[in-house]
């Protein structure tokens, strides 16, 4: 059966010359879908590399990937997860800053370990120095770290 | 014999244990554990008419030299590789196979102090630093403008003791290519020619690829497996690790691995066993309930979804505030709404806010423009407070898809065509079209797979294959203010026709078109596309036909449960055999419940100055 679909469907696929967005959409889903583009690295050793400075960059905004370099904010230095964290959601995370609230400054807090009952103070705190965080339309996840830190 | 062979090539330092492996493999033969459910699901053995076979590719997976088709040797090898030193550099198999030697130990009574190195420090590891508390089953939806995305995705996340979704372990099962040329990735993906891994990231980076560039939905799932039973998984998953198995697109695939991890955690689930031929996404999930996982749900809608939502609550001044903000002409929002004063104001920098990344993430401006007006934006938002409904948290959540209809469609009908009658039987295995039922699915997307119509003409005691539609996807994106999207279809298959005589040709027909759409109060979505058709068959004089034209229409819904489509097709062949197609349609359904439904179809048709009308009344069974 799967021989049978699969061959149909090509004869479908092939014949076709797709329009413009066909093929590329197909990468999306579930099988040719969903592909890895980058090496395959080892489950261990990716769980290790988020939780760790693997992949830890010193990011700006636009969504980007790939390390710039392992720069550490100073006093957080030790809470690597934070860093990399930061790194890989700076703009969302800056949006909720602005807002005041919602899922990626929840997340921030749970990563700086700010108790429940200090977290609205918190986000006030952080949303009224916005401009203090987030010096420059260039700044780094580095720098709003250390941004963050000096705040509190 | 194989055994005794095995035992003497044991290392000397191994010598003494020898003896415990011989009694530990006579246990295991005698208990006939390589028959046991759970060694097959741990070893993905699969029943074949030859006996068994393992559905994973990779030799690294087995230990035994026959191990893919040989349970038995490859339990007696496994248990044999505990009491190895593995190679420079290796794990041990104890640490390599945790799963597995969890498990035989269990089963045997193993006694960990007779065996070299009985623990693995690094799974242990692993496990503190996970902390895995519970298990999500993920399923994004649709692509806003890619009803190939239809078919889906399926992935598991775990979550740990911190209790922050975006910081949970997103699982999933990808095939593994280098290409980026569409056509290779579709047919290497349909005919199991890439390797398939699983891989552990962040949910925040699926999120980011998910809700933010690709603009789909997400349906989260929480299971409620126990800690045990997540413990069994995260072995199973460990055990997987760099290991290949070809993947499919349609059975053997990123829903069809994740039975696997299911199965590995609750013995005595059957899911690998339950798929027909093709596992489409949504129905593993539909799969994974009645198995009795699924204890809720929750909706995380993407950006797109969310600029809609806002941008609906705000009147058209307040849009083009918004879209000013975004496209850096304006840089303050001076007006407000004197009713609700702040809030409106707030509401229209957010949206500016997700607009910017919406641009950005498209590549429709630059990074240095989107990060300045990014921050000077954001500053802005940040000295207006906050507001009780954030947009994410307030979007009202559709009904969920696993409550929609259901995959498989079987239509029965009877029609008129010129002054024959005819009953038709139809039946297509994938997936949803135009006039089903929308709930769970994106509206104005289509996506058939093999839809197959057969005809009978009780007067001329004739039947006939009427249609195959090898691929049928339309989408019908709408444009507003916003977002510009193209509408686009892509239609191939066998279809009959007929000619000046009447007589009636198979011809093998590919129609593309690409257009737009608007979403209107009153006639639904209008649309109207440009196509080209190329038609084959022996029956046409030359051999082909290609030509060009267009189509328009309307799909509206009049009231809940009733949908027309009205639409008019007009294509000129001038390169083959020269003539003209065109065909104007009513369609009409009516949702009976959420499987069933009643659709009248009456068309006109002209092709080659040949005229004629055809009605059609059939019921719709989905299952």
């Amino acid at each position: 059966m799967k021989r049978f679909m699969a061959v149909l469907v090509l004869v479908g696929l092939v014949m076709v010359a797709p329009p413009v967005s066909f093929a590329g959409q197909m990468n999306t889903g579930c099988g040719v879908g969903t592909m890895i583009m980058k090496g395959h690295d080892g489950l261990l050793f990716q769980v290790l590399a988020v939780t760790t400075n693997g992949i830890l960059g010193n990011q700006t905004f636009g969504i980007t990937t790939g390390t710039v370099d392992c720069k550490k904010a100073t006093s957080f230095a030790m809470n690597e997860r934070l860093n990399t964290y930061v790194a890989q959601n700076m703009d969302n995370l800056a949006n909720d800053i602005a807002k005041g609230q919602g899922e990626y400054l929840n997340t921030l807090a749970v990563l700086m370990e700010v108790p429940e009952a200090g977290r609205s103070t918190f986000y006030a705190k952080l949303q009224n120095n916005f401009g203090a965080i987030y010096t420059s339309s260039t700044v780094t996840s580095v720098d709003v770290l250390n941004n963050i830190e000096t705040l509190l | 014999m194989f055994l005794s062979s095995i035992a003497t090539g044991i290392p000397c330092a191994f010598g003494q244990d020898s003896a415990y492996l011989d009694e530990l493999q006579g246990r295991a033969h005698e208990q006939r554990l390589h028959e046991d459910p759970y060694w097959q699901i741990l070893m993905h053995y699969k029943k074949c008419f030859h006996g068994y076979t393992s559905l994973i590719d990779d030799p690294a997976f087995f230990l035994a030299p026959d191990g893919k088709t040989n349970p038995e040797a490859e339990l007696k090898a496994t248990l044999k590789a505990f009491f190895e030193e593995p190679p420079e550099g290796k794990q041990t198999a104890v640490c390599r196979f945790a799963a597995r030697y969890e498990w035989l130990r269990e089963r045997l009574h193993i006694d960990p102090s007779r065996i070299a190195q009985a623990d693995c420090a690094s799974f242990e590891e692993f496990m503190q630093q996970m902390q895995p508390e519970s298990v999500v089953l993920v399923f994004p939806m649709a692509h806003l403008n890619g009803p190939a995305s239809m078919f889906g995705h399926t992935l598991l996340t775990i979550e740990t003791a911190n209790k922050s979704n975006l910081l949970a372990y997103a699982v999933t099962y990808s095939a593994f290519a280098n290409e980026t040329f569409g056509p290779f990735f579709a047919v290497k993906g349909l005919t199991g020619l890439y390797p398939g891994y699983f891989s552990i990231m962040p949910y925040y980076a699926k999120l980011q690829e998910y809700s933010d560039i690709d603009h789909r939905d997400i349906w989260e799932y929480p299971l409620n497996l126990t800690k045990p039973e997540i413990r069994r998984m995260m072995l199973h998953i460990r055990e997987l690790d760099h290991i290949a198995s070809d993947y499919y697109f349609f059975d053997e695939n990123c829903s069809y691995a994740l039975y696997f991890l299911l199965e590995a955690a609750r013995p005595g689930v059957h899911l690998t066993d339950s798929t027909h031929g093709w596992l489409i996404p949504l129905d593993s999930v539909r799969a994974i309930d009645r198995q009795g996982f699924i204890k809720g749900v929750a909706y995380r809608p993407s950006r797109t979804t969310k600029i809609k939502y806002l941008a609906s609550g705000l009147t058209d001044t307040e849009q083009d505030a918004a879209m000013g903000l975004a496209q850096g002409t304006i840089s303050v929002v001076v007006r407000d709404d004197p009713s609700s004063p702040g809030v409106a104001k707030v509401k229209t920098v957010d949206l500016a806010v997700e607009y910017l990344q919406y641009l950005y993430t498209k590549g429709l401006i630059p990074q240095a423009t989107y990060q300045e007006r990014f921050i000077r934006t954001l500053k802005l938002r940040s000295q207006l407070g906050t507001i009780a409904d954030d947009a994410m948290e307030k979007i009202p959540p559709p009904v969920r898809p696993d409550k929609g209809h259901l995959s498989n469609r079987l239509a029965l009908g009877v029609g008129i065509k010129g002054d024959d009658t005819y009953v038709e039987a139809r039946i297509r295995p994938v997936y949803h079209g135009l006039m089903d039922n929308d709930d769970g699915y994106v509206k104005g997307a289509q996506l058939i797979f093999t839809d197959l119509a057969l005809r009978w003409y009780p007067q001329d005691h004739k039947g006939s294959l009427q249609s195959l539609d090898i691929i049928d996807i339309v989408s019908l994106a709408p444009r507003d203010k916003f977002f510009h999207p193209v509408s686009w279809k892509i239609t191939t298959g066998l279809r009959r026709i007929s000619d000046e005589e009447e007589q009636d040709h198979l011809i093998y027909q590919i129609n593309p078109g690409g257009g737009m759409t608007f979403s209107t109060s009153h006639f639904g979505l209008v649309y109207a596309m440009m196509e080209t058709g190329l038609n084959v068959s022996g029956a046409l004089e030359h051999g082909y036909a290609l030509g060009a034209g267009g189509s328009a229409g309307m799909l509206v819904t009049p009231v809940p449960r009733w949908k027309t489509h009205l639409y008019a097709r007009d294509l000129y062949y001038g390169l083959g055999d020269t003539f003209n197609a065109f065909e104007a349609c009513l369609q009409q359904s009516f949702t009976i419940n959420p499987n069933q439904s009643v659709g009248l179809d009456i068309s006109r048709r002209k092709t080659r100055g040949f005229y004629e009308t055809e009605a059609k009344l059939a019921w719709n069974l989905f299952f």
